[in-house]
């Protein structure tokens, strides 16, 4: 139950509902599934005077444009996507990662746009501040840190917590905005800012309208997995997403994108690892300093009760899983390439 | 945000809502979720409100035939749509196979769960008529159960499927 009272738009098309957004200034909040915003707005962590719902506007089926690339509405439900021939022949890691949200009312629900604009969170934040906590933190106009007590008022270590933002950054995709300037396009990893206090960079006024998969190179090979506490209905402790490509030796790496989610204010692609990785030969040592290497470069936030060490060290054994993974599937030999979900 | 915001003189709104195949005209605000017009305007008690924050699944309804979580769901969004409740699923006084098998195998205990579970396990019957035992858990994942262990749930919709389980009770 939500206990304010606030105002309902319900435009037609997304360049309505941007011009909407604009007028009513930061008072205002784009709806999509609900799924995020609304249990935020019951808990008044955010408290929008007008919701903008995108409930009465139909998202297009994925394509595959001529060149190629995948293109996805931003209002594709995340059950849509697991579902998806298309998705799962063209770019089984996203049917992959949205199979792994949540449960499956929340992913009939659930749309992409909204999982890759989800608020951040801590133990403190997505909770009713009144019912335990005396005064705002530092994310809602507030003077304290509840869970990192020692933070300055600029730092927020609130965690952003999508499960297909780092299949996406491996993947190389990008995302288009509708905005008051038009519509432009970008790298999916350009839409975070590293900040948990405004995560997202996205202006007034603008709106995700689609996801583009490019096409993907010959000898790619995907690898993802996500840890969480009980392994279902529940956010991640740490997901791992990598996407590389092999020469045509079959086993030497041309090139690699390695994203781990859910540990930071935003995914973290891991370049160092990255570039040890490129050019060097993927064998079974090989896969297990690689996954060491990448444990080591990460740094986590301690988060949800997970210590920083506890997070490294299960990145450490899952990632060399992950990396096995994608090496065998851009081998060709790997068991599920075509999105076979192992649970 | 500064102050609280201005009220609208009357937000309220007209809405047809299709439930169990019968149009309910109500009258709602934007902040009124599905739930809570099922419930206290409709008179439809049979959906759960529990957790209120999706975690539980007892609000499960069907919405075009998706399963969706009521207590997350405007209901003004909802204008002009079809829904089925847990009401929708016997006819008369002949409970639905589903329903049967849910107390054949001893599946209902509290019974706070089972709208729910009803719902989510009607919409994957009515797309999987066969479906595997990972298919009925994963399709169950968000329905909570406090009573049953889960074990007699699946074994009630593989009896609903016809896949060789039988009555347990009679
Ligand atoms: C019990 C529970 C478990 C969950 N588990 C997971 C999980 O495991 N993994 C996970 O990733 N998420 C999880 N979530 C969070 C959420 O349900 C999903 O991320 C979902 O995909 C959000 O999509 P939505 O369409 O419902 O977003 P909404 O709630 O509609 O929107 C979320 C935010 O994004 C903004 N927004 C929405 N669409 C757009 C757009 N097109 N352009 C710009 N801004 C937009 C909204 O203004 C809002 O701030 C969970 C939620 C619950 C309640
Ligand atoms: S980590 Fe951020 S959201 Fe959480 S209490 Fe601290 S300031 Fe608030
Ligand atoms: S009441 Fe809706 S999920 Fe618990
Ligand atoms: S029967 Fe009691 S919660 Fe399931």
């Amino acid at each position: 139950m939500i206990l304010y009272d606030f105002d309902l738009e319900r435009p037609n098309t997304l360049e309505e509902a941007s011009a909407l957004l604009r007028d009513k200034g930061a008072d205002a909040r784009v709806l999509a599934g609900g799924t995020d915003l609304l249990p935020n707005m019951r808990v008044e962590v955010v408290r929008p005077a007008t919701v903008v719902s995108l409930g009465a506007i139909t998202p297009r089926d994925p394509v595959r444009e001529t060149d190629g690339t995948v293109r996805i509405d931003a209002l594709t439900r995340l059950a849509t996507l697991e579902g998806s021939d298309l998705i799962r022949a063209a770019c089984p890691m996203l049917a992959e990662a949205a199979h792994r949200v949540a449960g499956n009312q929340i992913r009939q629900m659930g749309t992409l746009g909204g999982n890759l604009c989800q608020e951040t969170r801590c133990l403190y934040y997505n909770q009713k501040h009144d019912y335990q906590f005396k005064a705002p933190c530092y994310k809602r106009g507030g003077e304290v840190c509840y869970p990192y007590p020692n933070n300055d008022r600029d730092t927020c270590w609130s965690v952003y917590m999508s499960d297909t933002a780092p299949a996406l950054i491996a993947l190389g995709a990008e995302v288009e905005i509708v905005g008051p300037g038009g519509t432009r396009r970008q790298p999916v990893e350009q839409l975070f800012t590293g900040s948990g206090l405004t995560p997202h960079a996205l202006g007034a006024g603008e709106i995700l309208s689609a996801v583009l998969v490019p096409p993907a190179e010959p000898r790619f090979g995907w690898g993802y997995h996500k840890s969480s506490r009980r392994g279902g209905l529940e956010f991640g402790m740490a997901v791992m997403a990598v996407g590389l490509t092999l020469d045509g030796d079959g086993a030497t790496c041309r090139g690699a994108r390695m994203v781990i989610g859910a540990v930071r204010e935003k995914p973290i692609r891991l370049t160092a690892t990255e570039q040890a990785m490129t050019g060097a030969k993927l064998d079974e040592a090989k896969i297990a300093e690689l996954a060491a290497a990448a444990a080591k470069e990460i740094n986590p936030l301690p988060h949800h009760g997970f210590t920083k060490s506890y997070i490294r060290d299960n990145i450490k054994i899952h990632m060399r899983r992950v990396l096995s993974e994608a090496t065998a599937r851009a081998r060709g030999t790997g068991t599920a390439e075509n999105g076979g979900h192992h649970d | 945000m500064t102050e609280t915001p201005k009220r609208p003189k009357s937000n309220s709104r007209l809405i047809a809502l299709c439930v169990n195949g019968e149009w309910h005209e109500v009258t709602v605000k934007p902040r009124h979720m599905l739930v809570e017009v099922l419930r206290e305007m409709i008179g439809l008690t049979g959906t759960k409100d529990g957790c209120e924050q999706g975690t539980c699944g007892a609000c499960t309804v069907l919405l075009d035939e998706r399963p969706v979580l009521s207590c997350m769901t405007l209901a003004a969004d909802c204008d002009g749509r079809q829904l089925r409740t847990v009401e929708g699923l016997a006819e008369g006084e002949k409970l639905s196979v589903l329903q049967q098998a849910f107390l054949d195998q001893g599946a209902v205990q509290c019974g706070f769960c089972t709208p729910g579970m009803l719902l989510s396990a009607t919409a994957l019957l009515e797309r999987t008529p066969k479906p595997t035992t990972d298919e009925i858990k994963k399709a169950l994942e968000g329905n909570l159960c406090r009573c049953t262990g889960y074990n007699a749930i699946v074994a009630a919709v593989l009896q609903a499927s016809d896949q060789g389980v039988t009555p347990l009770m009679k």
